[in-house]
């Protein structure tokens, strides 16, 4: 009978005429697009130099900026004014100001007569454009080896080193967190869905008169969605091995551990949504709901621990931060189960508790 | 030993009263009417004999299996057409029929002999998608999926509800043979001219029973005589014979009213004549026999007395 079921959830599963291309858009789009599209590294700075030296050095300095790769050179003028305008009209996100005597002080080692102006409207794209910008300036100091401000302490040179993901790339950071998103996508809301939908169309009532018990009947419905949600994990990966080059560092079955551990979680909260609401535009709206705060407080897109305190709390709630901080922790950085118990403990407990609550309060509904 | 027995059934919603203290006894092999309007408690209570739902209080049995403790005997052996279309509609005739047919344990070969009948007039269409049938051929498709694993039972929730006349009239003849090969059927219906094709049947209003018996029965049991009286213009007709003494009461059905009279107090001359002082001077009064929904209407007590 089981097979029969499973047999007819497929059936219809294929029959629809969106789910089948979804299910296999997804992961390419999720994969070939989103890392381009989510990444949050600041390129093409559109910099206005206001030089008012014009001397050799300002223009190595100037050259130092635009060889970097980050900055588009709007303009180089002498009229501090013309360059705000540019600013003002959102044509230019950074202004770089060389004083004059720049030439002289930087060669005499006695100052820097240079200034810098970020539009921050745009809080990331400007933090992180002032950075560069002193960045360059520092590296063009360095270049010229002198000190500055010039005197005759010990200095100690810091120099970062980034483990994991050496050369900061954002979209090797970001494919764990969008296979998270996808398999919570596939394995929690559809089955609601699906099941609210089966409600609204009666069927589910039909059911309910023939000897199929409601545990067969509600298990065969997700194990589809189960199916995709491991087809869509490999198929994430292989794309971001065949076209980016990434692979896991740690072992690919703890993946699927944590991807079966998350599933469990998101097939109780499916169910809960779907025992709460009567009909599709409600179970809409609560996977709304659910989708953006799990997103939001679960670290993929900022960091958990620069959340304040009780939005941290928050977060703890939210099986999301845990399968999120596993996929990447083992895929990253090669972590082992030992490393990340916690996770696979705060996954276990959420799953604990939904999948009980799911099927206390679907018995209830009888 | 009955098909269906049920005592004592009550069901409230919150502070709604659904059903209350319902009991009935249908024999096997009969076709068993459960009659009343919209809102009369039809289908809670098929939800509770067909164990989707839990009553409040009563107990009962179908084919001798308790409808609380042995749900999962009851839904062995019962089937159930719910009152809204409710098959999977992107799956094919074909592919519902074998469906549920599977959930039962049994094949559409195993029991063909006792769907033939219906499931011959929508083979034809069996590859077509359940979703795109017509009004008609969706109401068999459900009538075979739920005779296709040989119940002894077979509940139809106002299986006639908006289908067209004809389509009513096959529908009913297709139940005479269903029941001719030994199954109960227990059905409701809103419509009062269906009363009379049943076995036996019982009123329902404001979920209780108000009467029950052979549709003879319930008509013999009339205790007034009516009087179809026609006239020239009938809602002042109607307001006047309503007023005249002896009258029980008087509603409007189709072209003519029906007046209920006490023998005992008046007569149809009498009524005519009255009629006639009152400015109705060409109206024509016929004795007639009392129909079920006359019954119906003075058992759910809906009078307008003098």
């Amino acid at each position: 009978m089981w097979k029969y079921l499973i047999e007819k959830e497929f059936k219809q599963f294929f029959r629809d005429p969106g789910l089948p291309r979804m299910a296999l858009a997804f992961p390419v789009l999720m994969m070939l697009v989103f890392p381009f599209a989510v990444s949050m590294e600041i390129r093409n700075i559109d910099l206005a130099v206001v030089d008012n030296d014009t001397g050799r050095e300002s223009s190595l300095l100037v050259e130092q900026c635009t060889s970097s790769g980050y900055f588009r050179l709007v303009t180089l003028c002498h009229d501090p004014d013309e360059a705000q305008r540019l600013m003002d009209e959102n044509r230019a996100d950074a202004i770089l100001t060389i004083l004059p005597g720049f030439d002289e002080e930087v060669s005499t080692g006695t100052g820097l007569p240079a200034g810098i102006k970020v539009n921050t409207v745009n809080g990331t794209k400007g933090s992180i454009g002032a950075q560069y910008i002193s960045e360059c300036v520092r590296m063009y100091l360095a270049g010229k080896n002198v000190n500055v401000p010039s005197d005759d302490t010990p200095r100690m040179e810091i120099s970062e080193k980034y483990y994991f993901n050496p050369y900061m790339d954002y979209k090797l950071f970001m494919i764990p967190a969008l296979i998270v998103i996808a398999v919570t996508m596939i394995t929690a809301f559809l089955p609601a869905l699906n099941i609210v939908s089966e409600k609204e169309a009666g069927t589910i009532e039909q059911m309910n008169v023939t000897p199929v018990s409601k545990t067969a009947f509600i298990t065969c419905k997700m194990i589809p969605y189960w199916a995709v949600a491991f087809f869509i994990l490999t198929a994430c990966l292989a794309i971001a091995w065949a076209v980016f080059g990434y692979t896991c560092r740690g072992s690919i079955m703890l993946l699927y551990l944590f991807t079966v551990l998350d599933i469990i979680v998101m097939a109780g909260l499916g169910l809960l949504i779907s025992n709460y609401s009567s009909n599709a535009q409600q179970a809409m709206f609560v996977i709304w709901f659910f989708a953006v705060i799990f997103m939001l407080m679960s670290g993929i897109f900022t960091p958990v621990a620069s959340m304040p305190d009780w939005a941290q709390a928050i977060t703890y709630l939210n099986p999301m931060r845990y399968y999120a901080d596993a996929m990447r922790a083992v895929f990253l950085k090669g972590s082992n189960l030992r490393d990340i118990w916690y996770d696979a403990a705060g996954l276990a407990a959420l799953g604990a508790v939904m999948v009980s609550w799911a099927i206390m309060s679907y018995r209830k509904s009888d | 030993m009955a098909a269906i027995e049920i005592r004592n059934i009550s069901k409230s919603y919150r502070d709604i009263r659904a059903v209350q203290d319902i009991s009935l006894k249908v024999d096997e092999g009969e076709i068993f009417g459960l009659i009343g309007p919209d809102g009369a408690g039809k289908t809670t209570l098929f939800r509770i004999m067909t164990t989707l739902m839990l009553a409040d209080s009563g107990s009962g049995e179908i084919c001798g299996h308790d409808i609380v403790r042995d749900y999962y005997g009851i839904r062995k052996i019962i089937g159930y057409m719910p009152g809204k279309f409710s098959l999977y509609q992107d799956l094919s005739v074909r592919e519902n029929l074998e469906f549920f047919a599977t959930l039962f344990g049994t094949t559409i070969k195993d029991n063909y002999d006792n769907i033939k009948e219906i499931y011959s007039q929508i083979e034809p269409f069996r590859d077509r998608r359940a979703g795109k049938l017509s009004g008609g051929m969706k109401q068999k498709l459900a009538l075979c999926c739920a005779l296709v694993h040989r119940p002894s039972v077979l509940f139809l929730d106002e299986p006639t509800t908006g289908v067209d006349a004809v389509s009513r009239k096959d529908f009913w003849t297709m139940l005479r043979r269903i029941r001719s090969s030994g199954v109960t059927i227990f059905v409701s219906t809103p419509y009062m001219d269906e009363a009379a094709l049943c076995d036996r049947l019982a009123l329902i209003q404001n979920g209780g029973i108000i009467g029950s018996g052979t549709p003879e029965e319930i008509v013999s049991a009339y205790p007034y005589r009516i009087l179809a009286v026609k006239g020239p213009s009938m809602y002042p007709l109607l307001k006047a014979l309503r007023k005249i003494d002896g009258t029980v009461s008087c509603f409007s059905f189709g072209d003519c009213h029906h007046v209920a009279y006490d023998p005992a107090r008046t007569c149809r001359e009498a009524i005519l004549g009255k009629a006639a002082e009152e400015g109705f001077a060409d109206c024509s009064a016929e004795e007639i026999s009392p129909g079920i929904e006359d019954c119906f209407m003075q058992l759910s007590g809906k009078w307008i007395l003098n």
